[in-house]
């Protein structure tokens, strides 16, 4: 039972980071952009998110604020960041898969460039400790207290708070309306006077919103409040793309999907843990490499049958509907 | 309008057009390039304002100062610049050639390390195995795109970190290639490495040659082979290249390999390279981290727009570029990570200026239609154009 | 110029008493005879005419898709408009929806001039436009789709509850039968078209326009719609209706205004006038709708079609149900049926572009069931596509590479993988020339920057130039002009005369009546009946089109 306890416990903090960067994805997708910067969104916000971290954390805050101050400055870097793609995509009528690699190219090399000339290393280093030992009250409760309420992080009930906003935005809002009609037919939404591109501008902006504070999640979730322009995300935005698919853009399915992929990252961190795995004696890289792996395996048995928004990566254009 | 007698007004006219578009498709590139560079120097004077108008010029000219490590740094991304470019022509974007060249790189090693091979022979087989490595890490992720229709993105992407990984505990398992101490790859026999070229103080070696021949190769492929039309075609346009009976899935396989081979040379021809130190080599530092050349692959490939004597001279212009950010980063205190935000600019605007390219390609277009429409009273061209 | 007047103040006063003499109009003139002169006629009726388009002009770079034309609709009138492919009738009605600004003109609505410049404008007016290709989110409900861009909400939430009240009780009104909570994509395109209607009577818009609305539909469900546009009108609503169709204008208008090559011809009142008159109108000169044909010489059977099904790709339904057939040498059988009936499911398992899940396809006795589309083009398979820009050309190659794309593999044309050049350019200039392609540089042209016709040319030419035995010709001429129809008919019949075997499959009524020799109708991915196009007549095609009627007894024998 401990096992489980700890496995939960450690697989929500980076379940979160996926979760939200997944639905950060889908936001964009589902308004017709493909966001493959997201991996370079998440990284510039974790590195804001940092930098705020370590500017405020001697001011004497409680580190639960701090983390909250972090996650605005995040959130903001993210939507900046991402207007890059808008701009292209949208205005620009850029390819998108080729502007989201520049995105994700550009990211670490300005976070190195500024780290090495401010600090002299990869990235930030920040002193913070945002862990939750127990959330009092609530981790009294037999099991759940154990499962959800101890050894966690604030980011955690974030997360879930946003996926429970995203879905009621994407269903139940005019504004989600319009924007998944955007991703499926553009021409559609303008016949109705629908402005494509604004949709679209709010979609990708969604997904640097969401995108940036997951980046911030992953700093402080598994990189325990660091950033690093070296390491980066370690392909977190990628994952939550595969996430993406898995859930089929779909607000509910993405939690499910993000669940088992850090179900296995937790796993392959945990292998001396569990007697059973730690008796098959592998190398632990096999384990480190099992998201990737999985994801491949997923996506083969997915995209036959998967239904992708049909306008996604086709930039519209007004006069030629 | 008699259309198919070449009068010389005609042929004017043709040549006119093609220069225009060439020029402008190497106009779109220069203006990248220029913003990028811009770029790079707003941030110069932001980060060292007072350095900045030299460190600028010696990024800009540094890398003439060292003219054979430019054709050296440009071997690796010559090579997956070429496996970006060839696989876009067939509509396909192999983000992949980072995992295709560590692979590569890995089984060069391999090779140098663990076959015992005659001087002249070794090092021939070491690149072979180079392009092996990448073939094979190339042609995964085609298959599945091929058979299974996964996005060729995601897959690759995918397998760029299982090759990495992958690569890095092979290594560190291995007591021969791995030396702990210095947590890098022990030295390679001279006998596995590529054959200099003789510049004094330079690492500038055959490789560089071989790779511009398969540029050249690949050019004829590309451009005067059924081959290179049924590529071309299905890069166009998947339905029509299926209509006409066209092996799209074969050809999906096959582009992939061969896109995955170049990337893998990449890697050979990186770690292959001979050191101007004598009793050493280059090395490798198992480390968790991707390959950047892959990247800088995708950048070169866009510069040159998918064309490979195109892409030579990007790569050579990339790799000056970079030249020139080492100069700038150990002469005036800037760090070289400058060209990476550069080159990153640069495929930025890169993108935009295809888009350049495809206005003018319709500006193009309408001058011809419109030549026609005058010239043939019983076009229908409005109700086609309405239809695109 | 006086008869001119005259013959204006006389249709204005037609139009006014509406019951003026019905007065034959002749043309010995030629177009002249029903120009108009709007000035006049517009200042007797203003305070009738709830939309005028006055002097409209739109130009795209090279071309005048509108030149100067003129359009008045009157309240609660169906006024048809009239043209031929490419005549400007789509573009007059973008730039009255806001899609297109007008370089020149101007728009009135009720005598007041007012700008349209996006379809929000044209909502806020009242007008309204059931697009030739719907606007509809396929993955939304019905309900969703109507409100979409004008949805009911309170601080931004959905109010769907009192929205799927207003569509049940309008649904109700006119008789439309739409299930709001169904998904678009399950639904008929039928339905799919009310759903657009729907959305119209839900904006309450009052002017409405219908873009080609009977292509897709079957004879009854032309009818019905005909009897909702009709109470439209009765309500007050105005309707614009644009279409080709001489006989539903016949049916159901007013009156009509004539388009050609984006000149405004005339309008006239239906009741004054003839079809012969519109369609001399339409196209500029007497049509000739007779193909000349000489008589079918039978030979042996070329293609052979065995209880053939294809599953559907949208439903879990089967698009082609068991269906079997044959074609013979020197005929042209041609596959009739509305849109959707499995037509282009069994074309395309024929071709190979799709796979079938059961039934046997023989070409010249050979089995190809499961051959790859090249070998079934080198066992003498030629096949004109349905979609030119999606399958039939590559778009961004040059006319010469076109030319060559079922053929570049041939030893004529590369020796050892590497393309001969001069063997295609000089094989494409003969083609060029016997086809009469056109274009701006001949072989080098990229096909992207040919015109529609002339792409057609090229595909035909390719098609029947290459050695083959059996023609398949998916509507070769959608989207054409007169012209280009009628070259494309005379190659398709001088095909059959060479002996060769033409499978046709059209969607045109008089497009198949006048160039087969034996149509075989679709119905619901069955084979309903097969009929000789010199015994029957053209309603009682639509009667098996629509399912109504069949005659199964002969189709049974082909199957083995």
């Amino acid at each position: 039972m401990d096992t489980i306890y700890y496995l939960v416990q450690n697989m929500l903090p980076v379940a979160v980071p996926l979760l939200l960067v997944a639905l950060g994805g889908m936001f964009s997708e589902r308004s017709g952009v493909i966001n493959i910067g997201l991996e370079g969104i998440m990284l510039f916000g974790a590195f804001f998110g940092c930098l705020t971290v370590y500017g405020i954390q001697r001011t004497g805050m409680g580190p639960q604020m701090i983390l909250l101050v972090g996650m605005l400055v995040s959130a903001i870097a993210g939507i900046i960041f991402s207007m890059l793609l808008s701009f292209a995509a949208v205005n620009m009528k850029a390819d998108q898969t080729i502007t989201g690699t520049a995105l994700n190219m550009l990211v670490p090399a300005i976070v190195l460039l500024f780290s090495k000339m401010k600090f002299n290393s990869d990235g930030i280093t920040t002193d913070v400790n945002f862990y939750i030992q127990k959330v009092p009250g609530l981790s009294s409760i037999p099991v759940l207290g154990d499962l959800f309420f101890r050894k966690t992080y604030l980011t955690v009930y974030i997360g879930f708070l946003f996926l429970i906003l995203a879905a009621i935005i994407f269903y139940k809002t005019k504004f989600g309306l319009r924007l998944r009609a955007c991703g499926e037919h553009p021409q559609a939404a303008d016949s109705v006077g629908i402005n494509v591109y604004v949709m679209r501008h709010a979609g990708v902006a969604l997904s640097g919103f969401l995108g940036g504070i997951g980046g911030f999640f992953y700093a402080v979730g598994v990189m325990d409040g660091n950033a690093n322009g070296h390491t980066g995300v370690a392909g977190f935005g990628f994952l939550a793309l595969a996430v993406m698919i898995f859930g089929q853009w779909k607000p509910v399915r993405i939690m499910f999907a993000a669940l088992f992929f850090a179900f296995l990252r937790i796993l392959a961190y945990s292998v001396a843990l569990i007697p059973f795995l730690h008796n098959l004696n592998l190398n632990q890289t096999y384990f480190k490499m099992l998201p990737y792996v999985a994801t491949m395996i997923v996506l083969i048995f997915t995209s036959q049958k998967s239904r992708a928004p049909k306008a996604e990566g086709i930039p519209y254009d007004k006069g030629r509907r | 309008m008699q259309n198919n007698q070449a009068s010389p007004k005609f042929k004017d006219m043709i040549t006119g057009i093609t220069k225009s578009k060439a020029v402008s498709t190497f106009t779109a590139a220069l203006l990248a390039i220029a913003l990028g560079l811009i770029f790079g120097f707003i941030v110069m004077i932001v980060a060292k304002p007072e350095n900045s108008w030299y460190g600028f010029t010696t990024m800009l000219f540094g890398g003439l100062r060292r003219l054979g490590d430019v054709f050296y740094y440009a071997t690796p991304i010559l090579m997956t610049g070429l496996s970006v470019g060839f696989a876009f022509k067939m509509g396909l974007f192999n983000i992949g050639a980072s995992g295709q060249y560590t692979m590569g790189m890995f089984f060069a090693l391999y090779v140098g390390f663990m076959w015992k091979l005659p001087p002249g022979i070794h090092w021939i087989a070491c690149v072979l195995a180079g392009m092996v490595g990448g073939m094979i890490w190339g042609f995964i992720p085609g298959i599945c795109k091929a058979l299974a229709n996964v996005n060729e993105v995601i897959t690759s992407i995918m397998f760029n970190y299982i090759g990495m990984y992958l690569v890095d505990m092979w290594i560190q398992g291995n007591a021969v290639i791995y030396d702990s101490g210095k947590t890098r790859t022990s030295y390679l026999p001279v006998s596995a490495q590529i054959p200099s070229l003789g510049v004094t103080g330079s690492n500038v070696n055959v490789a560089i040659i071989i790779a511009i021949a398969l540029a050249v190769i690949l050019y004829i492929v590309l451009n005067k082979t059924t081959f290179g039309y049924e590529l071309r075609a299905t890069g166009y346009n998947r339905y029509a290249s299926k209509y006409a009976g066209m092996n799209d899935k074969r050809n999906t396989m096959l582009t992939m390999l061969i896109a995955g081979g170049f990337s893998g040379l990449g890697g050979a021809f990186a770690i292959l390279a001979p050191s101007t130190i004598i009793g050493s080599s280059m090395t490798y530092e198992p480390i968790n981290v991707i390959a950047a050349n892959g990247f800088n692959g995708i950048a070169v490939a866009l510069l040159g727009s998918s064309n490979p004597i195109g892409i030579i001279f990007s790569a050579l212009f990339i790799s000056h570029i970079q030249r020139g950010g080492t100069v700038v980063s150990s002469l005036y205190g800037y760090k070289p990570e400058i060209i990476d935000v550069v080159i990153a600019i640069i495929i930025y605007f890169s993108a935009f200026a295809m888009l350049m390219n495809s206005n003018v390609a319709r500006m193009i277009k309408k001058r011809r239609l419109a030549k026609e429409a005058s010239g043939n009273p019983g076009n229908d061209g409005q109700q086609d154009r309405k239809e695109a | 110029m006086n008869k001119i007047l005259n013959r204006a103040a006389a249709l204005a006063a037609a139009s006014f008493n509406g019951q003026g003499q019905k007065a034959p109009i002749e043309s010995p003139s030629g177009q002249e005879a029903y120009s108009i002169n709007y000035e006049d006629y517009s200042e007797v009726n203003m305070e009738n005419y709830i939309i005028e388009m006055l002097h409209i002009t739109k130009e795209f770079p090279g071309i005048i898709a509108n030149d100067d034309i003129t359009l008045q609709l009157k309240k609660g009138e169906i006024h048809a408009l009239l043209g031929e492919n490419g005549a400007g009738k789509s573009t007059l009605m973008s730039v009255l929806f806001g899609l297109h600004q007008a370089e020149k003109g101007e728009i009135k609505k009720n005598g007041e001039v007012v700008r349209v410049s996006n379809p929000k404008d044209a909502n806020n007016l009242g007008i309204g436009m059931v697009h030739q290709h719907f606007k509809l989110v396929e993955i939304f409900t019905v309900l969703e789709n109507i409100i979409l861009g004008v949805e009911p909400n309170k601080a931004g939430f959905l109010q769907k509850k009192e929205a799927r009240e207003k569509v049940m009780e309008l649904s109700k009104q006119y008789g439309l039968h739409v299930d709001p909570d169904a998904i678009v994509e399950k639904i008929s395109v039928g339905m799919q078209q009310r759903v657009e209607i729907l959305k119209m009577l839900y904006r309450e818009n009052d002017i409405l326009i219908f873009d080609e609305p009977t292509a897709v539909l079957t004879p009854q469900e032309i009818d019905e719609l005909m009897d909702i546009m009709r109470n439209f009108a009765k309500e007050g609503k105005s309707i614009l209706f644009i279409t080709h169709k001489l006989n539903e204008i016949m049916s159901v208008a007013d009156r009509c205004t004539v388009l050609r090559k984006g000149k405004c011809i005339g309008t006239v009142e239906i009741k004054n006038t003839t079809k012969e008159e519109l369609s001399r109108m339409m196209v500029g000169r007497d049509v000739n709708f007779v193909v000349e044909k000489q008589e079918e010489k039978l030979g042996e059977v070329v293609l052979q079609v065995s209880n053939v099904t294809v599953p559907s790709k949208i439903s879990k339904k089967d698009a082609v149900k068991d269906i079997s057939f044959e074609v013979r040498a020197g005929e042209i059988v041609c596959l009739a049926g509305i849109e959707g009936n499995g037509q282009s499911e069994l074309i395309s398992a024929i071709t190979g572009l799709e796979k079938m899940s059961r039934g046997k396809v023989t070409l010249c006795g050979k089995n190809i069931t499961k051959a790859p589309i090249r070998q079934r083009t080198k066992s003498g398979m030629s096949h004109i596509p349905e979609d030119r820009h999606k399958h039939g050309l590559v778009l961004d190659y040059s006319l010469e590479d076109n030319l060559v794309l079922q053929r570049y593999h041939q030893p004529e044309f590369q020796r050892g993988g590497f393309i001969k050049r001069p063997a295609v350019r000089s094989y494409a200039e003969r083609l060029i020339k016997e086809y009469d392609i056109r274009s701006s540089q001949g072989a080098i042209t990229i096909a992207r920057g040919m015109s529609g016709g002339n792409q057609q040319k090229a595909i035909i030419a390719r098609e029947i130039d290459k050695e083959h035995k059996l023609l398949i010709a998916v509507q070769p001429t959608r989207g054409l002009d007169v012209g280009a129809i009628e070259f494309i008919h005379k190659q398709l019949v001088a095909t059959r005369d060479a002996g060769k075997a033409v499978l046709l499959m059209s969607l045109e009524l008089d497009e198949i009546m006048e160039v087969s020799d034996r149509i075989l109708v679709m119905y619901e991915g069955e084979i309903v009946g097969e009929l000789n196009p010199k015994e029957i007549t053209v309603q009682e095609l639509g009667l098996y089109m629509s399912g109504a009627k069949r005659n199964m007894e002969k189709e049974n024998s082909y199957a083995e």
